[in-house]
Formats: C-alpha cells, structure tokens, sequence
C-alpha cells in the first residue's frame, strides 16, 4: 500500500462578517478514504468543485486537513516535519492541469526541468554538468529532443509544454505522480499522445499515478481503479471495468449517461427521431 | 432557399511575420433543420470560418482573397456595416466559448439580455411581440417580458427573479444558458455556437446539447456547431465538416462520416478518442501523420 487516505475531511471557514463574526463554512471534503497500491493507476473522477483538486492538495500538505488522516508508506504525511516532508516531496511529484500557466515563461526549458534537481540536491546532489545531462536524458524519455533544451516555453504547443511538466515532475525519480487533468487542455489527438507517453512511462519506470480527471473515457483507458466524488463525498469506488460497466449509485450512471459517445448511432437524440 | 452557403473561402490574416493564408478554399452549405458539427484541432480554423459567417474578423489584419458567404442570398462579405449590425443578433446568432468572459460582470444578466432585445427590437418590433411605431416604453416593458421568458426557456428557475443578478452569481453552466438566451432574443435563422460547451462539466454540457437540440426541432433554424469534441457532434449534430490546416477534409451527414470515413486524417481523429473497447496502450495519436488533401 503506497498512500493511504483515511476519513479525511476539509472545512474552508466562511466569508468574514462583521468584526467577530464567520460565514457558513464550506466542507469541500467530507469523509473521504481511499488506498492507492503501488504501481497502479487510480483514477478520481468528479464535475467542478467536486473537491479532486482539495484532495491533491491535502496529499501534497498543502491545505491543512480538518479531519483524517493521509499516510504515504505508512508515515502520515500531515505530521512529518519540515524536512521529512521535503525529503518526501521528491518522492511525491504533480503534473498540473495547465500546460501554458504551469511553466515559468522566463526559464529556458533546462532550467525548468532542472530546478527541482535543485531544490533536491540533497537528495538527487548532481553537479551543474550532470544535471545538465538528467534534464537532456529526461527530455529524451517524454519525447523531445535535444534542441529543445534551451528554448522558452512559448515556442512549444500545449502537448509539447505538458511533456515538458512531465519531464520536471519526473527530474527527481520520484515514485508516486499526481497528474491533476493532464490532458483537458490539449486537442484529443495530442491527448493520446500524451497518454500513450504516460502509460509508457509507468511500465518503464514503475510509477503509481493519481489521476484526476472529468473525462471518464479518458480514466477508464488508462487507470486500473477509479473512485467517483460528488461534491466532496466518495459516491463509489472500485475497478475501473466494475464502476463502469455496472455502476451502483445513480450519481455515476448519471455522469456515464452524460459522456458524449463517439458513436453517432448511440445519440439519445436521434433514438427519439427514430422511436 | 440556402440558409447559409459559403463558397470557396479564402481567408488571410496578417502578423509580424507577414501574410498568412489561414482558409483554404471552404465550402460548407447548410440549410434549415440541420445541425453542422465543424471539428478540427487547434488552429485548424473552425472558429475563423464561424466568425467570417458573422464578419466579426477585422480587416486589417484579416483579408478575404477570394469566396463568398451568402447568407438567405446575400452576399455577408458585400454587406454594409449597417446591414451587418442589423443581421447579427437578430438573424445570425452567436454563442463563444467561455460564459465568463463573454458577460459583462458589472452588469445585471436582465440589462444585458434587454439591451440585446431592444437591439433586434428597434430593427423589427416583431420580435418583442410589437407592430411597427411602438412607443419607447412600450418596447422597454416587452423586451424585459421577452428575456424573462427567454431565461425561462433555457431552465434558468425562478427567471423573474434572477434576471436581476449579476453574472458571477449564476453557476458556469447557467452563464452558459444565459449566452444562448441572449443568441436566441433576436430569434434568429442561423445560429453559430463556438465550442459552446467546451468550458463545462458533462452533465451540465448534455443539458446544453438537448436545449439546442430542442430549439432546431421547435424553430427549424440552422447551426454551425463548432467543437473539437468528436462526442458531441456524434451526439447533436446531423451533418459533421472535418477542418485539417484550413480545409474541409471531408463532410457529409454525421452517419457516413464518423461511420465510414473516407479520409484517413478523419480515421485518425476517431482514433485517437478513447472507447470502451481501447486496451490501454492501443490509443493512436496523430504524430507525424500528414492528411491527403485533395487541391
């Protein structure tokens, strides 16, 4: 068992009013548990201000959590101390959601792949040469090439930015990913690529991914269990092929209900012209 | 009639680098009742084909080389200025992508919804349920009447009410419905919907896709649906234009062309969506892969 979320809640206090006084709080998550194995795929899928970001965030401590737990490996990550908790970070990595606000516009490419090499020089501690060489070596592994090294992020398309944000968040060989919507920005064909990328990468390098995501299409191809949130609750969890092909509250047969098909027969709106 | 007939549209925009020519000769009819899903990628040129339909392009930078657009058979190109405020709002209408941005936040959702009905009003009373020579009051009163029941149309609840409430204070989805009652108070004959559903949650996106759906059915006004979500045009649309670098690769109705491509770049983008049936590692992206494209 790699992470492990227990009955974890999160209360945002409300709006000040007056001088003494507090809004009505917002529980952004309620309750929620859920275990991650090593080496798989799990998927998060929820509509906005479901709560999938809060709980990448509480994972990542940065929101302090109301109640619950988060254990990684069997620590809980809410009580290391500071330098645990940055030893850790280099094992716990994020991709974010958008690929043209996630990259420094004024860092080369190397520099941006190479500062969490940096920040992590106790644990990584390569020389300036060498990471110059790990920032190339990774460059390679998502799919660009050595040319790119020293060029601005404004010179590449929205796939070519988030292999980019794949290669920082690998930089420090860390084990565990959190891809927070990696794809929703990008066209559906840079989509797949950047997909296969990731699939490729998980059976070479033997990363667990936490993967956040509306799109079910999108969690049923790549993750192997897949937990469904509603407005800060766990509406169900379970094997992807389980969840999707049989799904047991209505919440998730709503949303699978609501997935536009590619298949044009399977329209609901042409089954009533035809009936 | 031909509700919309673009012929051999040829676009050109300008920047730093000097002229670029943006569409290549598009050709795209449509008539009443249909709804023309218009997919591509990024930069393939979908939303400057929409946005020419309504001339919102500025000239410069942009330059039409050659084509036309004729709308109920007038040429929108040739048109005047005046003409062209009078047909949009009130025959073309126009829903963009992001709710949020494309609403005023310092304005109530009512005094933006009756400053559009008072402009398809003023151009033809018949639309606020008037005749010729009404007075100024009497077109203020029906144009509130009009975006109430407008909000009412497209599920906004309790619209009396609401209408009086600032854009932040309606959801994303329900901005969304706000856009397209403001697109339909003119009751137009073409409506033009740029990714209309691209910034929302699927459930909030099929409720959308149904209230389009319905108000062809109940209307018979045509659609230019502009997405790059292959789903919902397999879903909405009856007739689908597949656009690759400023061409029309391939069209036809939505059961032909997403059933049985003809054209191997269309294969590709099915392709690369994930199914029920893709194993993982199976999905084809379009790396490297140059369409045919036919002169």
């Amino acid at each position: 068992m790699t992470l492990d979320i227990q009955n974890v809640s999160k209360t945002f206090s409300g709006p000040r009013q007056g001088f003494f006084g507090r809004g009505e709080s917002f529980s952004a998550l309620d309750g929620v548990s859920l275990s991650i194995k090593k080496g798989a795929s799990f998927g998060l899928v929820g509509e906005s201000g479901s709560g999938k970001t809060t709980l990448t965030r509480c994972v990542l401590r940065l929101e302090t959590l109301s109640a619950g737990s988060i254990l990684y490996d069997g620590a809980d990550i809410h009580k290391l101390t500071p330098l645990q908790m940055r030893r850790l970070r280099s094992r716990l990595q994020i991709v974010f959601q958008d690929p043209y606000a996630s990259l420094d516009p004024r860092m080369t490419v190397h520099d941006i792949v190479a500062e969490p090499l940096v920040i992590h020089s106790d644990v990584v501690n390569l020389n300036a040469h060498q990471r110059t060489e790990r920032v190339l070596e990774l460059l390679l592994q998502v799919g660009l090439r050595s040319e790119h090294l020293f060029r601005y992020p404004h010179e590449f398309s929205g796939g070519q930015r988030q292999r980019i944000g794949i290669a920082r968040a690998l930089a420090v060989r860390p084990e565990f990913l959190i891809l927070d919507e990696p794809t929703s920005a990008l066209d559906v064909s840079v989509q797949a690529d950047v997909l296969n990328l990731l699939h490729r990468l998980q059976q070479e390098l033997g990363l667990t991914y936490f993967f956040i995501s509306h799109d079910l299409g999108v969690i049923r191809y790549i993750c192997d269990d897949v937990a469904v949130i509603y407005r800060g609750k766990l509406v169900e969890q379970g094997p992807v092929a389980d969840i999707f092909d049989n799904p047991q509250s209505d919440y998730t047969r709503m949303l699978l209900n609501a997935m536009p098909d590619p298949d044009p027969d399977l329209s609901p709106f042409r089954k009533v012209e035809v009936g | 009639m031909t509700l919309l007939d673009i012929k051999n549209l040829n676009l050109a925009m300008t920047s730093y680098e000097g002229e670029t020519q943006i569409l290549h000769g598009i050709d795209l009819k449509i008539e009443r009742g249909e709804i023309w899903g218009m997919v591509g990628e990024t930069g393939s040129g979908k939303s400057l084909t929409g946005l020419s339909v309504s001339r919102l392009i500025p000239s410069p930078p942009g330059r039409y080389l050659a084509g036309s657009i004729e709308f109920q058979g007038r040429d929108v190109l040739k048109a005047t200025d005046k003409d062209m405020r009078a047909l949009r709002g009130r025959h073309i209408g126009m829903i963009f992508q992001d709710p949020t941005t494309n609403l005023n936040p310092a304005f109530r959702i009512g005094t933006q919804l009756v400053d559009v009905a008072l402009h398809a009003g003023s151009a033809d009373p018949s639309v606020l349920g008037l005749v010729k020579g009404a007075s100024r009051s009497e077109l203020k009163k029906a144009a509130r009447r009009v975006a109430v029941d407008m909000l009412d149309k497209v599920g906004i609840p309790k619209a009396t009410e609401r209408i009086d409430d600032y854009p932040h204070q309606f959801s994303g989805g329900m901005r969304q419905r706000v856009l397209i009652a403001m697109a339909m108070i003119g009751k137009p004959d073409l409506l033009i919907a740029d990714e209309p559903t691209t910034a929302l949650d699927v459930s909030v996106q099929a409720q959308i896709l149904r209230l389009i759906h319905d108000l062809v059915q109940e209307r018979n006004i045509g659609v230019l649906l502009i997405t790059h979500n292959l789903g919902v045009v397999a879903q909405v649309s009856s007739h689908v234009a597949v656009m690759y670098r400023g061409r029309i690769l391939e069209a036809g109705p939505v059961g032909d062309v997403l059933k049985r491509p003809k054209n191997s770049y269309t294969q590709a983008l099915l392709n690369s969506v994930p199914t029920t049936h893709t194993k993982r590692g199976e999905l084809k992206g379009l790396n490297g892969l140059v369409p045919e494209v036919s002169a």
